[in-house]
Order: C-alpha cells, then sequence, then structure tokens
C-alpha cells in the first residue's frame, strides 16, 4: 500500500510567511471510514528510530478503514525549516493544520458521532497532541504509545546527550550546568546534531499531559506502555495521569504490551504486539455500538 | 548459620542485579543475546561500538525507570561505563543510597 506523499503549505502564525510540511497520507481502504488518524512523531532523534513503527501502524490502520496521516512537524524529516527555528508552539500549529486538512479531505465521508478524530502520539509526540487538542475546535480520541506524564524528563534526557557526548571525549564535568546556564540566557546549543532553541526547550519542559475539556462528546483514551518483562506494572505517574483522565470523562483504558522501546534501540527494532493491540483498541467500544 | 543465609541471599540479589544490567544492556545496544556472554570485566565504553551518545543516554534513563534509582549528571563519567564490572558497581551503589 503506497501512501500519497505531499507538502502541506502552513502559515507562521501572526506573519505572512509560508513553509511547507511533508505529510504521508494512507486513505482508508474499503467503503466505510471508521475514522480519521493523525499521528505526532516524537522528539529528534527518536523521530528516526520509529519511522518504521509509524509507517506499520498507519498502514494498519488503514487496512482496518481509517484515514491516517502523518506529518513531519518544522525542521523535522523532510519539512521545511531546521531544527533550531522551531518552537514548541511551531509544532502545536502544525498538528492542529494536520488535522484540519485530515477533516477536510475526508469531510464527505464523515458520518456525524461514528467518525472519530484520535490524535495518536508517541512520547514528545502525545504531549504535543494534547496542547494541539486544546487548540483544535474539535473533539478528538487519543491513542498514546509510551507517553510521559510531563515533558521535564524527556528535556533532560535530551541535553544528557551532550554530557555522554563529552563524556566519550573524556570530559563531562560540568557539561550540563553550561548547557542549562547557555538555554537560560536565550541562546540556542548544538546536541548530538540538533541546535536547539530556548523556546522549543521551554516548550518541552513546561509540556504536561493535561486532559482536554469536552463539555458534551464521548471521548477515549487508550494508553500503551512496552516492556520486554513478564511481571511490568503501569508506573505510578502513569496510573495517576490515567485517573486525571477518566475524572475528566475520558473513557479510559491501559494496556501494557511485550515489546522493545523501539524508539531508543541501537537497531531499527519492530514491536508488533503494539501494533496489534493499538488497531484492536481504537475500535468502537460496545458503548458506541449501543 | 545465619550469617551464611543472609550473605547467600545478598549474593543472589547482586547476580539478580547483574543479570538485569546484562538484560537492559542486549535490549538498549540490539546485541541479539551477545551480553549472556558477557563477564564482570567485559570492557563496554571504546570495546562495543553500539554504545554511543544516544545509547549512554538510554541505558542511563532505562536503568533509572528498571531499578527506580536517580541517577546525577555528574554520574555520566567514562569510569561507570567502562566495563559491565563498574556499570553494576554503580548500579550496587545507587540501591544502597
Amino acid at each position: 500500500m503506497q501512501p500519497e506523499a505531499f507538502f502541506l503549505p502552513v502559515k507562521t502564525p501572526g506573519s505572512t510567511q509560508i513553509s511547507q510540511r511533508f505529510c504521508l497520507f494512507y486513505p482508508a481502504r474499503g467503503d466505510v471510514l471508521r475514522g480519521m488518524v493523525l499521528y505526532v512523531h516524537p522528539f529528534a532523534e527518536e523521530m528516526n528510530k520509529s519511522r518504521r513503527m509509524a509507517t506499520l501502524q498507519a498502514r494498519a490502520f488503514a487496512q482496518e478503514g481509517y484515514s491516517v496521516l502523518q506529518i513531519d512537524l518544522l525542521g523535522c524529516g523532510d519539512s521545511s525549516g531546521d531544527f533550531g527555528d522551531a518552537t514548541w508552539q511551531d509544532w502545536i500549529n502544525d498538528v492542529v493544520q494536520g488535522c484540519h486538512w485530515l477533516l477536510n479531505r475526508v469531510n464527505t465521508q464523515v458520518v456525524p458521532g461514528k467518525s472519530p478524530l484520535w490524535l495518536w502520539g508517541l512520547r514528545a509526540g502525545c504531549l504535543l497532541a494534547v496542547d494541539a487538542a486544546t487548540q483544535l475546535n474539535y473533539p478528538c480520541n487519543f491513542l498514546f504509545w509510551q507517553p510521559p506524564a510531563i515533558g521535564k524528563p524527556l528535556l533532560q534526557q535530551f541535553l544528557r546527550l551532550k554530557v555522554a557526548w563529552n563524556m566519550l571525549d573524556g570530559q563531562s564535568k560540568g557539561v550540563m550546568d553550561s548547557v542549562r546556564t547557555t538555554l537560560n540566557s536565550g541562546l540556542p546549543v548544538e546536541i548530538a546534531g540538533y541546535m536547539l532553541s530556548p523556546a522549543l526547550a521551554l516548550g518541552l519542559d513546561q509540556a504536561a499531559l493535561r486532559p482536554p475539556t469536552y463539555t458534551d462528546a464521548e471521548r477515549r483514551l487508550e494508553w500503551f506502555e512496552l516492556s520486554t518483562r513478564d511481571d511490568a506494572n503501569l508506573s505510578p505517574v502513569s496510573a495517576k495521569s490515567i485517573a486525571q483522565w477518566r475524572q475528566e470523562g475520558f473513557d479510559s483504558r491501559s494496556h501494557i504490551v511485550r515489546g522493545i522501546a523501539f524508539w531508543q534501540t541501537s537497531e531499527i527494532e519492530e514491536a508488533p504486539e503494539l501494533i496489534e493491540a493499538s488497531t484492536n483498541s481504537v475500535r468502537p467500544s460496545p458503548h458506541d455500538l449501543r | 548459620m545465619r550469617q551464611v543465609r543472609q550473605l547467600a541471599s545478598v549474593w543472589e540479589f547482586e547476580l539478580d542485579i547483574t543479570q538485569e544490567v546484562l538484560r537492559i544492556l542486549d535490549e538498549v545496544l540490539s546485541l541479539n543475546g551477545r551480553a549472556k556472554t558477557f563477564t564482570g570485566s567485559t570492557p563496554l565504553l571504546g570495546a562495543i561500538p553500539e554504545l554511543d551518545s544516544m545509547a549512554v543516554v538510554t541505558l542511563i534513563t532505562t536503568l533509572e525507570e528498571q531499578f527506580g534509582l536517580v541517577v546525577d549528571d555528574d554520574d555520566i563519567d567514562g569510569s561507570t561505563f567502562a566495563t559491565v564490572g563498574s556499570l553494576t558497581d554503580f548500579v550496587n551503589s545507587k540501591l544502597a543510597a
């Protein structure tokens, strides 16, 4: 199944500048459109490591009757701009624009109330999906792969790349302090080939997986974590976060699936059980069918 | 006798930690089971090409998650990642802290 590749023109808010985002669109197979899915990729190198899994899952969704859009955010993948140009708000804007495109494209096929829009995020992509949903005037369901409750540890992990890089050169002491000082003084830092702007660092640092508030719609959350251990459980922080989503009225389910942390392994890896379980999870719940 | 039993359980615990460290190394570095042949003196940094800066950070994050420990930025030091033994000692010292 070949997706349609195209560039989506995106206007920078508050400016007349237009730049291009590389997109892949997988049209739903079959006569009935069961829903729409927009994929939000993770941060920096994790995006490259997970490209294969994203493709496999997008194909599986399309096969099941979902129309799927993958968008490379500003300065990522084949989109225009440099990574160092991007701010957190730029990326939120890109996700919102991607949703608009998807809703427009499938407009004629949408059955009101029966064709949900799923925002599917991996790692930092989950945080972006939530922030975008609050700016999008359309109720969304959420499919999270290994979601972080907050962005702070992801930023720390990324900054540590610089420390590790220096360690391999023999000197790592004091590197983290100097990186943070540079960012705090409003200057970018170069980490593992990526230029990180202070605005992007701040956005990621302050991001949190807060459930969007919908007054009327019945919405769903499918939360996936991977583990290669047999006795894996949800971490307390994940359990707390899911409880918060339930409280906001989300019909929420958590799943622990056997599989490797493919977004960070040395080689490109697959987690087939995650794909199968995710594809099953977005099917209409018995409640919807009543 | 009691002391012997205590020593035995400490020894088993440390063995478990070594096994777990090896399992994590194998997964993070995509070693396809090669880590099973590693011993305490097996060199890591500079000897295993897969151990680049990204793998070092992934390793630290995974150790933090799996063992529930906190690594300081200053702990990210070449001596910690020199051998399987030095990495296991590091995990043990963090767990004891």
